[in-house]
């Protein structure tokens, strides 16, 4: 009985051939996706131009903008540095000034020395 | 010619490999039965069933560099197609039987055996859940051993071998045994259960 159940499972699960048709429908979309693939293959290459010509004009800005910067604390650092020889200089003359004020002061007041 | 013997001497998947569209067609038609008598066991339609086992080979056409042997070629369509077709059950939970002209299709190439009884077996395979229908359809099927059954499902041997128990019972259990034995009363039993079918239509 066991037998015989099984047999008759195996009977009315027996495999089934879609027909001759099925091999040449399967390749037929396979070629389709492929010829769709092709024909989406350019947009996709558009978009890589794209995103690579935004990077270089990008990297360009990025390293205008540091340049710049670096020009501009360049910039400043001469003109604080300017200012600090012509505030020195101003000191400078200024102490000068001074000792040779004080010398002609003491050779006036003892002119036999 | 069996399956294996086909393997030993076909090509197709050297052919195929090496990108010839002719190989990989014959690899086509060497395996077409197999994953459209799994997908048209496990979906009881012969529509779907076709669409799955196109959508299969579509599959193996984008994943043919790692297939190794035709043994892993058979591994994988029956994998592949059974999980594609538990999938769809479980997205689309509707079930489904075979209608009286595809009953008729398919029980025309039953060369032998009692075609009614088949029928009903059919039906009642179909209507098992997803899993254990296809413990059922690879054990009756493909003549999987539990082992087999168990890689290819990606389950335990424990878990194939209840299925099947469990399966087998309920399946005997409907067929009834007055209608393994009385062609009669199970032709009665066939013509009202597809008349309860042709009315849910």
């Amino acid at each position: 009985m066991s037998n015989d159940f099984d047999d008759e499972l195996r009977r009315a699960l027996k495999s089934v051939d879609p027909g001759e048709e099925f091999a040449r429908r399967v390749v037929a979309q396979i070629a389709n996706d492929a010829a769709r693939s092709r024909r989406s293959r350019p947009l996709r290459y558009q978009w890589l131009s794209a995103a690579a010509a935004a990077s270089v004009v990008l990297g360009f800005l990025i390293t205008h903008d540091r340049q710049a910067r670096r020009e501009q604390q360049g910039l400043a650092a001469r003109n604080q540095l300017l200012q600090a020889l012509r505030v020195t200089g101003e000191k400078l003359e200024l102490a000068y000034r001074v000792v040779n004020d004080e010398t002609q002061s003491t050779t006036s007041n003892n002119p036999g020395a | 010619m069996n399956q294996d013997e086909l393997c030993a001497t076909d090509d197709s998947l050297s052919r195929a490999l090496a990108g010839e569209q002719a190989g990989f067609t014959a690899l086509v038609r060497r395996h077409q039965r197999l994953v459209y008598s799994l997908a048209l066991r496990m979906l009881s339609d012969r529509h779907k069933a076709e669409d799955l086992a196109q959508d299969v080979f579509l599959q193996l056409h984008r994943s043919l560099a790692s297939i190794e042997s035709d043994a892993h070629l058979s591994f994988w369509l029956r994998k592949v197609t059974v999980n594609r077709a538990i999938d769809r059950l479980r997205r689309e939970p509707t079930q489904e039987t075979v209608s009286l002209e595809e009953g008729a299709a398919i029980a025309s190439e039953a060369d032998n055996g009692d075609p009614l009884l088949q029928r009903r077996l059919r039906e009642l395979v179909g209507a098992l859940p997803p899993a254990p229908r296809a413990v059922v359809v690879l054990r009756y099927q493909e003549d999987l051993d539990p082992v087999e059954i168990a890689r290819t499902l990606s389950m335990s041997i424990n878990t194939v071998k209840s299925h099947l128990k469990r399966s087998l019972a309920s399946l005997r259990e409907q067929v009834g045994p007055t209608a393994a034995i009385d062609p009669e009363v199970r032709a009665v039993s066939l013509v009202s259960s597809a008349t309860k079918h042709g009315s849910t239509r």
